[in-house]
């Protein structure tokens, strides 16, 4: 594996989200929105005894660890909308008539998403402080939140992967992605309190091991909390399997 | 025994050396895309053999859907062929799909760049991918982009181009390697006269630099104007094989469209 070649990818799918309207949009200006808007629209109400925490608040800081696992779970657009492109437009055809290995590829753009969802993070963690939404969490807090939104964003290269497998557009793509992203949205990122019975489904959803171990980092839970190590084991778990698949189906299936 | 051996070893590897005068060699080439259902297979390439002399510009020519491009993804290794043999650079296309790599540069049909990119961009990515230095990319992208005339352009992304100047911004993409093996499919389709003419110019000028050029077309005047030698292509079979000039005067014609009339009844462009 050539580090010139990965790094040659990884500099141009990086400018991809300056010059690409749609991945600017996804990446940075969604998050950023949905924290300004969610959060002026419910940083004032104190809430008591709030859903399975118990805790008291205000009803944005309990949202904000689902904002940051639904920003992550965004960046499986991008990814599907790009390799959806990249073979629409005869890329993946041309790519592959250089000495670039098919591991070099995928290897860039598993490290150029991981980068992305580092800066997302790192600026959705910004805002939040600065509107003191932020109370609890600790510095090792913050690095660990750090360390399971890059495991998290395997997993949703893997949807973006699977995505782009099954579409035969990228405008497909865009429709498509929605199959995997929605139902984790209203299903599991933690935003309000579910009934029980929806636990069994989200179960099935790296999500939930995401906003779920998040959230017991930002209300201050002790760092030795087996519930937070039992997510992340599921979590690396999920993003494995779900990275590997979409490798191995997109190589067979996708790529033509 | 030893004579086995020895033949074995010939057909995986052949010699790319001073010794050799073959870039490509292609032995009874035969790809059949095959549907669902048995019906459904079409013989795309069927049978066909020539071999390319290191540094001339060898024509593909032939009709829509004659099995140029399919000839020539075999050869890249977009493609496994379905019988036959290959080599490329004195390598086989199914055993040392790696190292043929190495040596080729590839322009496709579709002008594969990425859109969001400008000119310098684009380029500089496929010198890096194929591991060239920064300062000789910078060099020879200059020196392209100044030979084509898109120089004024080279900063502004390929997705504001026209169709005309995406063409040949593929082409340099191809080119930046420096490959001995240029690889060149349909390079001037959608160009205005003036563009195409500029494109012909420079592809001529790569003779001086001693590359190997196969090159695939449906312009009966661009293989005229570029080729050494041309193949003509049709229903996947190969129908005729020469100079430009031998082929005109063994068919007692005008020109190779009135070969390729000659031979197969029909016109080049028929259809398209």
């Amino acid at each position: 594996m050539k580090l010139k070649r990965i790094f040659a990818f990884v500099k141009i799918q990086l400018k991809s989200v300056i010059k690409v309207p749609t991945a600017l949009f996804i990446i940075l200006i969604l998050p950023v929105a949905l924290i300004l808007i969610f959060g002026f629209a419910f940083g004032s109400i104190y809430v008591e005894d709030y859903g399975w925490t118990g805790q008291d608040g205000y009803l944005f800081e309990f949202m904000v660890p689902g904002f940051i696992a639904i920003s992550g779970l965004f960046m499986a657009i991008p990814v599907a909308l790009s390799f959806s492109e990249d073979r629409e437009q005869g890329m993946l055809k041309r790519i592959n008539t250089t000495p670039t290995t098919a591991a070099e590829f995928m290897v860039s753009h598993i490290i150029s998403n991981m980068i992305m969802a580092l800066i997302q993070v790192a600026i959705i963690f910004i805002l939040t402080f600065l509107m003191g939404a932020m109370r609890n969490i600790t510095p090792v807090g913050i690095l660990l939140s750090f360390v399971i939104m890059v495991i998290f964003t395997l997993s949703t290269i893997g949807f973006g992967l699977i995505t782009a497998t099954v579409s035969k557009s990228a405008k497909a793509a865009g429709g498509i992605v929605w199959i995997f992203l929605l139902p984790q949205q209203l299903l599991a990122a933690n935003l309000y309190p579910l009934p029980p019975e929806t636990q069994i489904v989200s179960m099935f959803m790296p999500l939930n091991y995401a906003s779920d171990s998040l959230s017991l980092i930002f209300f201050g839970v002790d760092l030795g909390n087996l519930r937070i190590w039992w997510d992340l084991l599921i979590l690396v778990a999920f993003s494995f399997v779900l990275i590997i698949a979409g490798i191995l189906l997109f190589k067979k299936y996708g790529r033509a | 025994m030893n004579t086995m051996s020895e033949s074995k070893a010939k057909s995986t590897y052949m010699k790319f050396g001073t010794d050799n005068p073959n870039a490509i060699e292609v032995r009874d080439l035969v790809k059949i895309y095959r549907g669902r259902k048995v019906i459904e297979e079409v013989k795309a390439v069927d049978g066909i053999s020539f071999s390319v002399n290191k540094g001339e510009i060898f024509g593909l020519l032939g009709p829509n859907g004659a099995g140029k491009t399919t000839t020539i993804n075999i050869l890249v290794g977009l493609l496994d062929q379905t019988e036959g043999e290959a080599f490329v650079g004195g390598y086989n296309v199914k055993k040392n799909l790696a190292k043929i790599k190495e040596l080729i540069g590839v322009c496709p049909q579709q002008a594969s760049v990425y859109q969001y990119l400008n000119a310098r961009e684009n380029i500089e990515l496929f010198g890096k991918l194929h591991l060239v230095e920064k300062e000789v990319i910078n060099e020879r992208m200059e020196r392209f982009l100044d030979l084509l005339g898109l120089s004024k352009a080279a900063n502004r992304a390929a997705k504001k181009y026209s169709g005309g100047m995406l063409r040949q911004l593929n082409l340099i993409v191809a080119l930046i390697s420096d490959p001995p093996i240029l690889f060149l499919d349909e390079p001037t389709v959608g160009m205005d006269a003036r563009v195409r003419r500029a494109t012909w110019d420079f592809i001529n000028s790569l003779k001086q630099t001693n590359k190997t050029v196969i090159l695939t077309t449906h312009y009966i005047e661009e293989a005229e104007a570029l080729c050494d030698r041309v193949a003509i292509i049709d229903f996947g079979k190969l129908v005729a094989l020469g100079t430009p000039k031998e082929l005109i005067e063994k068919h007692n014609a005008k020109d190779l469209e009135e070969v390729f009339l000659n031979i197969t009844g029909r016109r080049i462009m028929e259809g398209f």
